[in-house]
């Protein structure tokens, strides 16, 4: 199994869906429709860059001490999904924009 | 029984015109079929000209453009029809009209409808098939079906997205005065239910509800703030009268009337009991001045209507009930929407509901029917597998058209599997048959899954 997870450490970043309540999404809604969530997950040491081996070095070297940097690409939506309405407990509907990935990259 | 197996294409039906002129096409075809012919078109030209700014009466005092009405009722054009949805819609029904309207009398109840009758039925038996396919049949009696509606939706990218789209549109405020923008919110339902596959729209529109809070949102799903209620409700026939100077509301009007009106035998189920049909043409009324929605939130009783009533119809007030009353106590409409929610029309049930309608229903003063109903939806069906059809006797006044089964590959396998399945019931006391023959709606996909 330690073998399993580590396998599982090391997929790729790509889009992972779930679906849940909209209540879930922790937005504020009070909605009992599901919705479905999309998201990205999953490693991106295929996209390192000189950039990153050298920013790291920089750092260890204490080249930067203050400055808060990422030394590493990161796995993020490249693109939103449309927009999702729901009718929420209250019989009003809303709107929300941005809430689920479309696309992913490492960035 | 005739059994006419249809794989090499329909049988030409006796008493067919060997031109063809009597095979209904739609009217853009036919309007193309005209067009290449100088008589034909010359007589248009005339015809357009005689209706434009003219009422009927007018327009027939006038000897040539009688004459012209007398030769385009030969034409292609006469019998031609439009599709729900299909590319230039609009102008389909703008040809329809133009003859059509030079030949009722003006100010009918009913209207024949412009659009092809619904016979392809083997699409909607997949739809329903993967509906209830996906719905436990012991969920509890708490579960919200129009709550699992939403999800189906949601879940889907297309319906999400166009759902999403009706709503901000609907939900959408132009200004402290304005509401929302109304036209703007019909066209974006009319997107909505023209695109999005009926297996999710119906689910919306048609869920069936065991508490308030379900029917709430079931009267709920066309934002009806915005696409429904107004500030004032017009008289019924002032709406309708609003509505039939569009051509496409005047069309799905027709259309409802013809799919969802109670045959006058039966007072229980809709024209050839297709209640598919009849759900349809209700669904296409949404996104125009006459949307129908749920009245209120009950859950016991389901009532329909237009935002109209029939205050001030002053000496019309019977006719303005009873056009009210084709939406509020109509009992095809009523049993197609429990049906659905209850999913019966997929079970086998005595009066076989999935009996696809080929023939118009008895109306008043309506146009000659055409004299073949076999061909009627050829030229769109473009199918693989050939449908199975039943057209069913309507009485002596159509006594010559035997019932007749286009069948899948093998009539037999049917017949075979379900022996109990043909019925045979005697109806009518005046002796005229109606024969049903049941056919369990799942079958055809066993055996094409057995094919394919």
């Amino acid at each position: 199994s330690r073998r399993k997870r580590a396998r599982a450490r090391h997929k790729p970043c790509a889009l992972k869906e779930l679906e849940v309540s909209v209540s879930e999404l922790g937005l504020g809604y009070e909605s009992d429709e599901t919705v479905l969530f999309r998201y990205c997950s999953g490693t991106c040491e295929a996209a390192v860059r000189s950039y990153d081996l050298s920013l790291k070095s920089m750092r260890s070297k204490r080249r930067i001490k203050k400055e808060k940097v990422r030394a590493r690409p990161c796995c993020r939506p490249l693109a939103y999904d449309d927009d999702v309405s729901f009718l929420d407990t209250y019989n009003r509907y809303y709107t929300v924009n941005e809430l689920s990935a479309k696309e992913c990259g490492c960035v | 029984d005739e059994i006419l197996c249809s794989l090499a294409g329909p049988p030409s039906p006796p008493g067919q015109d060997p031109h063809g002129w009597r095979v209904p096409v739609d009217c853009v075809r036919a309007n193309e079929l005209c067009a290449a012919e100088p008589s034909c078109s010359s007589r248009y030209r005339t015809l357009r000209q005689c209706l434009a700014g003219r009422d009927r009466n007018t327009m027939l005092a006038n000897k040539e453009c009688q004459a012209a009405l007398e030769v385009l009722q030969e034409s292609p054009l006469y019998d031609c029809r439009c599709k729900r949805g299909m590319k230039k819609e609009l102008q389909c029904l703008q040809i329809y009209w133009s003859i059509h309207l030079g030949l009722t009398e003006g100010g009918e109840f009913y209207e024949a409808s412009p659009y092809e009758p619904v016979t392809s039925r083997l699409s909607d038996i997949f739809r329903l098939a993967s509906i209830f396919s996906g719905m436990d049949p012991t969920t509890n009696s708490k579960s919200n079906h129009c709550l699992d509606a939403a999800k189906a939706c949601n879940l889907n990218d297309n319906c999400k997205r166009l759902r999403s789209g009706y709503i901000s549109t609907c939900n959408k405020e132009i200004s402290a005065t304005e509401h929302c923008s109304r036209r703007k919110c019909h066209k974006a339902l009319r997107q909505f239910f023209d695109r999005v596959p009926s297996e999710y729209t119906y689910r919306l529109l048609f869920c069936s509800c065991k508490d308030q809070a379900c029917a709430e949102r079931r009267r709920q799903t066309i934002v009806p703030s915005c696409s429904y209620e107004d500030k004032e409700k017009p008289n019924c026939l002032d709406l309708r009268n609003t509505c039939r100077t569009d051509h496409l509301c005047r069309s799905r009007l027709a259309d409802f009337h013809t799919n969802c009106q109670a045959p006058s035998q039966s007072m229980t189920s809709c024209p050839g009991d297709n209640y598919q049909a009849c759900l349809g043409s209700y669904t296409g009324l949404i996104g125009f001045d006459m949307t129908p929605n749920y009245v209120d939130a009950s859950t016991t009783s389901i009532t329909i209507s237009p935002w109209c009533s029939c205050r001030g119809s002053g000496n019309m007030e019977e006719e303005c009930e009873k056009f009210l009353r084709d939406f509020t106590e109509n009992p095809c409409l009523r049993n197609a929407i429990q049906a659905f929610g209850n999913g019966t029309d997929v079970n086998i049930s005595p009066k076989n509901p999935l009996h696809p309608v080929t023939l118009l229903p008895k109306m008043e003063k309506s146009p000659a029917l055409p004299d073949d109903i076999n061909d009627s939806n050829t030229m769109y069906d473009m199918s693989i597998i050939t449908t199975c059809t039943s057209v069913q006797e309507h009485g002596p006044k159509l006594n010559k058209s035997k019932e007749q089964s286009l069948c899948y590959s093998e009539t037999q396998l049917t017949t075979d599997i379900m022996p109990d399945q043909k019925t045979f019931t005697d109806q009518k006391a005046d002796g005229s048959r109606h024969r049903v023959r049941g056919m369990l709606p799942l079958a055809p996909i066993l055996l094409l899954m057995l094919e394919l």
